[in-house]
């Protein structure tokens, strides 16, 4: 035995073929699906394709009765209301626009799963990422992108703690979603050509905005203005959680050029917009920085960086700040920094750390 | 009963003799199963479990009550229970749900009081479910004999963990499970007194004395009474053999768990069920830790998505949600052993220690999110 391993499995393919690679290399494996949406609205319509549906369910625990490991349910619904629905909204009203599935990671999977593995006597806890986390000859772990480039999920990872580092595994880190499907289907995974999920799993029809003015009931934001940068009124709009910094459609302004959201002033309610020239940052402040490696605190070190998670990096400067922030210079003039969105540091392969984007810095 | 499957293809209400030797067999499983209730054999309808008794008599008595409109019960039943009152609660009748004592305990008192020429029907459990309360029911059965109301017991918890005799229980309707007892799963029965005007569920033959249309289901009703007889001869014994392991295992586990709570009344119940609230744990985490490590426990009740609920029961006896999500409880049978309590004991206590260190309850950071998307 290698070990007791908490598997964090949704029913998908890519948590199955894990918890199923961990089996098979001789761990003592335990299956968890998470609840943690909160229960539909009484009358809406039946949450289809999103993680932690009943039939999600029912695909993780036939994968753990093929695979003959025990599988358990865990209700963490208040948690994530609580940590993540919570700050999803809070952000919204803020005018920032919020990862959750980072804060999940953060808040759920590597804070109250880790506690729950703890619990039950684990060595380690695996999930379904594609990530690769690697030892030093000295020992230490570093966590790196995923081989396959086009899956890297390293992203959502940032906040992982030293001490996470060193008891999770990755099983999926070094191979591609082909072969993880192909290892599916050879392993007789009834979940094998399952679509993927691409949604915020609360948010299943994706509109943000009314889940926002759902769960805010009274805090919603009310209308305001949209005004230009000199702060001229070019119209209305119905709240500031309906916009994201750099977004273009649904201004609803005529304008002989294309308009973008420059900067959200929830105090004020007013909506600035733009030419794209305008929005270009050439850097931004994060919060809530995590540095996987404390050496890099106080030194100023050439990283590359995203912004989001499809973004394909740029070259920057970083330099670590006090109260848990960090400033990042970007090598040339930059898009559009988006407030609330993660930005991680790399270094080649390598998760240098990452935080949250609380500003852009203009010039 | 194994015999029964492979040899006794007949059909009990044939007249041919394959069928004349399956009705004898299920006649003596009803003969036994009477017997251990004190009661006639014609009393005895045979159901596919607890389940269906409890449906079968609150939706009979419901549909033969003529005028009357309302039903007393009370706010700790089985959900076999609950599920049938609010259905008829939504059809018109009216529900009174008495509310437990910190014990788990009915007043009688106040449930004789309620109990008037407009009640069709008192139904409760004898024996609850969760706590193992066991219900002082004689002045109910009498104040329901002087309003001429039906009442039901659910004794699927009673049963072959206390002497049941259903005249000095003064009931009408019993319900009891032929698995509880230790016999097979899908076979139950509802004893039913001969004057009880109760309406078949199932409709379409004269099985049951009409009262449950279908082939019967021989060899549960084989085993059924298996299990009858093995009660009948070892209840007394088997009974304060458990109670004494349970007090063993309940006294080990109030020295090694500072805090540790018993749910229910340390007398007045049956041995079998421990429910207890373990301090600053969640009762989810310790049962899959227990689980683990080969202790089996169980909780008030999670749906097939894992949503854990509190305890219906716990939260009616005055506890708070947290405390009832804290909670466990930890069943012994016929079969547990001197060693596996020791077993059991030392690995709760252990277990609990690890998992109130590795994931102490917090208290979340409530947004109050959580409770506008409810």
């Amino acid at each position: 035995m290698n070990g007791r391993v908490l598997v964090a499995m949704s029913g998908g393919v890519d948590s199955s073929v894990a918890a199923a690679i961990l089996r098979e290399r001789g761990y003592d494996v335990v299956g968890v699906a998470m609840r943690l949406a909160p229960e539909p609205p009484a009358g809406s319509i039946r949450r289809k394709a999103t993680c932690c549906s009943h039939d999600d369910f029912e695909d993780a625990r036939r994968v753990a009765e093929r695979m003959d490991f025990p599988f358990y349910i865990v209700d963490l619904r208040e948690d994530f209301a609580a940590r993540v629905i919570g700050n999803f909204v809070d952000e919204y009203l803020a005018g920032r626009t919020p990862n959750p599935c980072v804060m999940c990671n953060r808040e759920i999977k590597f804070d109250r799963l880790w506690s729950r593995a703890m619990a039950i006597g684990a060595d380690f806890i695996a999930t379904g990422h594609y990530a690769r986390i690697e030892q030093d000859g000295d020992g230490r772990r570093r966590l790196m992108r995923a081989r396959d480039a086009a899956k890297d999920q390293s992203y959502f990872l940032f906040a992982m703690g030293r001490d996470e580092l060193s008891r999770t595994l990755f099983p999926l880190g070094a191979m591609s979603k082909a072969e993880v499907r192909a290892r599916a289907r050879a392993l007789g995974l009834r979940n094998a050509d399952k679509p993927e999920s691409q949604e915020i799993c609360f948010v299943p029809d994706r509109d943000y905005a009314a889940f926002v003015r759902r769960a805010a009931q009274s805090r919603t934001p009310a209308p305001g203005r949209i005004v230009d940068s000199d702060g001229r009124e070019l119209g209305r709009h119905p709240g500031v959680h309906h916009f994201t910094v750099g977004q273009r459609r649904g201004l609803g302004v005529a304008s002989g050029e294309p308009l973008y959201v420059r900067e959200i002033r929830a105090a004020s309610g007013d909506v600035v917009v733009g030419r794209k020239s305008e929005l270009n940052a050439r850097g931004l402040i994060a919060e809530q920085v995590n540095l996987l490696d404390p050496e890099l605190a106080g030194r100023e070190i050439p990283v590359e960086v995203k912004i989001r998670y499809r973004h394909p990096g740029l070259p920057a400067t970083l330099r670590a700040l006090d109260g848990a922030r960090a400033e990042v210079r970007f090598a040339s003039a930059g898009p559009a920094v988006t407030p609330g969105q993660a930005c991680v540091f790399y270094r080649g392969d390598e998760v240098l750390g990452g935080g949250f984007i609380a500003r852009a810095i203009a010039e | 009963m194994v015999r029964c499957l492979e040899e006794e293809r007949g059909n009990p209400a044939s007249a041919h003799r394959s069928g004349q030797r399956a009705r004898r067999e299920l006649e003596r499983a009803r003969e036994r199963v009477a017997e251990l209730l004190g009661a006639r054999p014609e009393t005895i309808v045979f159901t596919s479990g607890g389940a269906e008794s409890n449906n079968l008599a609150i939706f009979g008595a419901a549909r033969a009550a003529g005028s009357r409109r309302r039903i007393v019960s009370s706010a700790i039943e089985h959900s076999s229970v609950l599920a049938p009152l609010a259905d008829l609660e939504a059809r018109g009748f009216e529900v009174v749900r008495l509310a437990p004592d910190r014990d788990g305990r009915i007043d009688a008192g106040k449930a004789a009081a309620a109990i008037d020429d407009n009640v069709a029907l008192i139904t409760l459990g004898l024996v609850n479910a969760e706590v193992g309360a066991i219900q002082q029911v004689a002045p109910i059965a009498e104040a329901a004999r002087r309003a001429r109301a039906v009442f039901h017991l659910d004794a699927a918890q009673a049963v072959g963990r206390m002497p049941i005799d259903v005249r000095s229980l003064g009931c009408d309707l019993l319900t009891m499970s032929g698995h509880k007892i230790g016999g097979p799963s899908g076979i139950g029965a509802l004893y039913c007194a001969q004057e009880t005007q109760v309406a078949p569920l199932i409709l379409g033959g004269p099985q049951e004395r009409g009262m449950r249309a279908g082939t019967p289901n021989l060899p549960g009703a084989v085993g059924f009474r298996a299990a009858a007889e093995e009660v009948a001869s070892a209840l007394h014994a088997e009974t304060s053999r458990i109670a004494s392991l349970a007090n063993a295992l309940l006294e080990f586990l109030l020295g090694a768990i500072p805090g540790l709570e018993l749910n229910g009344p340390r007398l007045e119940r049956v041995p079998n069920t421990l429910n207890l609230t373990f301090p600053g744990v969640l009762g989810e985490s310790l049962l899959m830790a227990l689980d683990l490590e080969g202790v089996e426990a169980s909780m008030g009740s999670a749906c097939a998505a894992g949503a854990v609920e509190p305890s219906h029961v716990l939260v009616a006896m005055g506890r708070t949600a947290s405390a009832a999500r804290s909670s466990l409880r930890i069943s012994l049978g016929w079969s547990t052993t001197d060693e596996e309590i020791a077993f059991a004991a030392a690995t709760i206590a252990r277990v609990w220690r690890r998992v109130a260190a590795a994931e102490p309850i917090t208290e979340t950071r409530d947004s109050g999110v959580a409770e506008t998307l409810r």
